[in-house]
């Protein structure tokens, strides 16, 4: 029930401001695009953030990571609160002064939405998921042997017995992530005020108010652990806020404009997804993914247990076999791993690249947008049908090697190798997503091609990443191969926090296609 | 129901410094068949592509059946049908597969979609070809199939760029019969640069030129309100033909603007009807021939188009 909790918890944070975002869309025409803005404001502003916070602590105004002993508490709460509200405000300040022509209330409310929700995904939703995972691998065990500060100990023991607390605490860390939206979305609309109005004081408010709140609440959260205390201050401190907000709403609120039902819009992705499972199995993708997929099934039990033997049959390599140890059902998993990540990444490219761009190559989509189909339906059909292909191709993959490692090794265990197979997937899928938004930004197929390439390496390169690095899709493949068919006796690493953010890299991905298409000219 | 089938306030649209149309006001009245003239890169497709949503407007806003369409959302859309100059569809579907996908856009009921599906194959002849993969189809197939795929909801609103541009005289007779039935059931908006197909068929007509709007009039109307200011001059069969010489004379004249030859026929607009009318007969007599026709008439919508457009 813990997990189930958490995981509920987690797609909120994950969700919510998409659902925000679909609100803000659906009734007042706001450009999915404002959202990616809000997103590139907030990843701009982490580049600069994350280091100067670092390089604070090397100079001495905040406490080092590994250091117990640091300044007063509230010199370092009024000093994060600060660079933080500098970073982020002057990087929404950027975004307003690149973007001319988005000067209403509810494009700041959409930039606003946007800043705070990646940051619900990435410092909520993906964080949480990752230590969530850490904290139940840790359940049951003996502290005492970890090599813990106590410090560190009290943290992690508290941590634990929060698992044991009331299910209702999982959803504190999505509640107050609301929070921090809700105050994004009213610094956001400080700076649209600086923009809308010409009146520059309203960024140094904003830099201010967001440094009073952090500086505060952190105070606050380094002071007790009182969660009822922090919560109410988030609260006190948002009201004058809202209050604000709300009477500049009164003024400035745009007509609502007539917008299709969203049963209608619903239809649409139903025919067009339809449509594109058709298209898949009438241009024979469905047959070449599932011979690629039951190719790579087959081939890594095979391939496994019968290299030695291959090897051995080769005039003049005979003592090289005898170098080979005996194969074993982890060399199935080793090779199937292998396999699917050299092909499958292959496939998720070349099959995904002509998606949107060769429609528009070709004209289909213009005629096709003429009738009542939104373009989010557009985009979203191509990548459920994507979707559910891939599914189908993991399935077939997983079945041909269960079986034949059976056949040839002995039992496994399919519950662990489906688990894995389900990691292999949303890792892959993440190619799929980066290939959709190639395909929404180019107007050719091969530039699609070069695009998702592009965008499939940076992903690759993104494990290398400090802090964040063994949380990218890439920890997944590392997951599902120490799953293996379930059969090795050694510990398995869980790493929530790639799944969580496989979903949000895919979610961004899907978002960000949709922003793109939607501004495009057919 | 609003007052214009199609209503644009201010429409412009700017391609960097390349203005592609230029604060557009336009008001199409119901049930009007209205031709949208001009020359190749006048704006027509820029227009219509606004008008349907595919475009953005760099300024101004449209509304069909007073709904606005340049607001990027979906629900403006069952108000009209519209066919793009070189409709693309799916190749690997057959018509009925494409037209059923069509319907299910448009929400209509199985049994009505499946009902209007033969109709529309019926109606623009493409019932022997209803299973055939649309890959394999001629360039007038597709139009045709443009054509029932933008009538199938049956909208208020027809939007046509271009319909009879690819098509061979049977086709582009076929069609142009065919919008001329819908006459008062639907609205058409029709953009072309074939002059005698607004003649045909068109009772209103507006004139775009380097993304301007140079005149909206009924034709009728457009017509009446050119003088009588062109002479019509047929040889006889026995006559000599018209010498290059006497044309060429003719061009030189000060009260004629404008002279052309079709065969046995000069069409000669003038400038000065008066003058014209005394001195152009005893020019011709001149040249010793023989007339069967003289004629002074008004211009043509050719020769108006040319003169708005210069």
């Amino acid at each position: 029930m813990v997990v189930f909790a958490y995981s509920i918890s987690i797609l909120l944070m994950i969700f919510t401001p998409v659902m925000l975002a679909v609100l803000l869309r659906r009734r007042f025409s706001v450009p999915w695009f404002l959202f990616l803005v809000g997103v590139a404001t907030f990843i701009g502003s982490q580049i600069v953030h994350l280091p100067l916070n670092e390089w604070l602590g090397d100079i001495g105004l905040l406490p080092a990571a590994d250091s117990q002993a640091g300044p007063l508490l509230w010199r370092t709460a009024l000093i994060l609160g600060l660079s933080a509200g500098l970073c982020e405000e002057l990087a929404r300040t950027v975004g307003y002064a690149l973007l001319r022509h988005f000067r209403r209330f509810e494009d700041g409310v959409m930039l606003g939405v946007g800043h705070g929700g990646i940051e619900a995904m990435v410092f909520g939703g993906v964080q949480l998921a990752a230590s969530i995972t850490s904290l139940l691998a840790l359940q049951g065990t003996d502290l005492t042997t970890l090599n813990l500060s106590a410090d560190q100990m009290t943290a992690l023991t508290r941590q634990l017995e929060n698992l044991d607390r009331s299910l209702l605490w999982a959803a504190l860390p999505w509640l107050e992530r609301c929070f921090a939206m809700v105050i994004h979305v009213i610094l956001s609309l400080l700076v649209w005020r600086a923009f809308a109005q010409h009146k520059a004081w309203y960024v140094p408010l904003a830099i201010v108010y967001h440094a009073a709140i952090d500086g505060i609440v952190g105070y606050i959260g380094m002071q007790t652990q009182s969660v009822a205390l922090s919560y109410g201050m988030m609260l006190l401190l948002m009201a004058p806020g809202l209050i604000w907000v709300w009477r500049v709403w009164r003024k400035e609120a745009g007509p609502r404009p007539v917008a299709a039902s969203l049963r209608a819009e619903w239809r649409s992705f139903v025919a067009a997804t339809r449509k594109e499972l058709l298209q898949q199995w009438r241009t024979k993708r469905v047959i070449v993914v599932a011979a690629v997929f039951a190719f790579i099934g087959l081939f890594s039990p095979l391939a496994a247990k019968f290299t030695p033997e291959i090897i051995r049959s080769v005039p003049g390599a005979e003592q090289f076999a005898d170098l080979i140890p005996t194969p074993t059902i982890a060399d199935v998993m080793t090779q199937y791993v292998k396999n699917l990540t050299q092909f499958g990444f292959m496939i998720a490219i070349l099959l995904g690249m002509g998606a949107i761009a060769g429609e528009k190559e070709k004209g289909t989509a213009a005629l096709i947008l003429s009738k009542p189909m939104p373009r989010w339906a557009f985009v979203c059909s191509k990548f459920t049908a994507q979707t559910l292909i891939y599914i189908g191709g993991f399935l077939i993959a997983a079945v041909c090697t269960l079986y034949y490692t059976w056949f040839l090794f002995g039992p496994v265990n399919a519950g662990a190798f489906l688990f894995g197979n389900l990691l292999l997937l949303a890792w892959f899928m993440t190619f799929v997503a980066v290939t959709l938004v190639g395909s929404a930004l180019t107007r050719s197929v091969g530039a699609a091609a070069g695009v998702g390439l592009g965008g499939a390496i940076l992903l690759m390169l993104a494990g290398n990443l400090p802090l964040f690095g063994s949380m990218m899709p890439g920890a997944l493949v590392a997951w599902a191969s120490q799953l293996g068919l379930g059969t090795s006796s050694d510990p398995v690493t869980a790493n929530g926090g790639a799944v969580a953010m496989a979903l949000v890299i895919i979610v961004i991905c899907v978002l960000g296609a949709m922003a793109a298409f939607e501004r495009q000219e057919l | 129901m609003s007052e214009s089938a199609i209503r644009c306030e201010g429409l412009t649209r700017h391609y960097g410094d390349v203005i592609a149309l230029q604060d557009l006001n336009l008001s199409v009245p119901y049930g009007s068949i209205f031709g949208f003239l001009g020359r190749n890169g006048a704006g027509k497709t820029t227009t219509m592509r606004l008008l349907v949503g595919l475009g953005h407007p760099t300024a101004g806003r449209a509304w069909i059946a007073g709904v606005e369409t340049t607001n990027a959302d979906s629900f403006a859309r069952e108000k009209f049908g519209y066919l793009p100059q070189d409709p693309a569809f799916y190749s690997w579907m057959t018509p009925r597969e494409y037209l059923d996908y069509a319907g299910r856009l448009f929400e209509m009921p199985a049994a009505d979609r499946k009902a209007r599906i033969e109709e529309m194959l019926e109606l623009v002849g493409l019932q022997d070809a209803a299973r055939r993969k649309i890959g394999g189809f001629s360039g007038g197939m597709h139009q045709r199939l443009g054509i029932a795929q933008a009538l199938l909801h049956r909208p208020p609103v027809l939007l046509l760029d271009e319909p009879t541009s690819s098509l061979d005289p049977a086709g582009r007779h076929e069609v142009l019969d065919l919008l001329d039935r819908l006459r008062g059931d639907v609205t058409v908006f029709f953009s072309t640069h074939i002059l005698a197909d607004v003649e045909r068929i068109c009772d209103t007509i507006a004139i775009i030129h380097k993304g301007q709007l140079l005149l909206v009039a009924g034709r009728d109307e457009l017509r009446e309100r050119y003088p009588l200011n062109t002479a019509v001059l047929e040889l006889d069969a026995a006559s000599p033909p018209w010498s290059e010489a006497f044309v060429a004379t003719l061009q030189a004249e000060p009260w004629i603007t404008g002279v052309t030859q079709d065969q046995v026929v000069l069409r000669i607009v003038v400038n000065d009807v008066a003058r014209a009318r005394q001195a152009l007969l005893p020019l011709v007599l001149q040249q010793g021939v023989v007339l069967t026709r003289y004629e002074w008439v008004r211009p043509t919508l050719e020769e108006i188009f040319l003169k708005v457009s210069a």
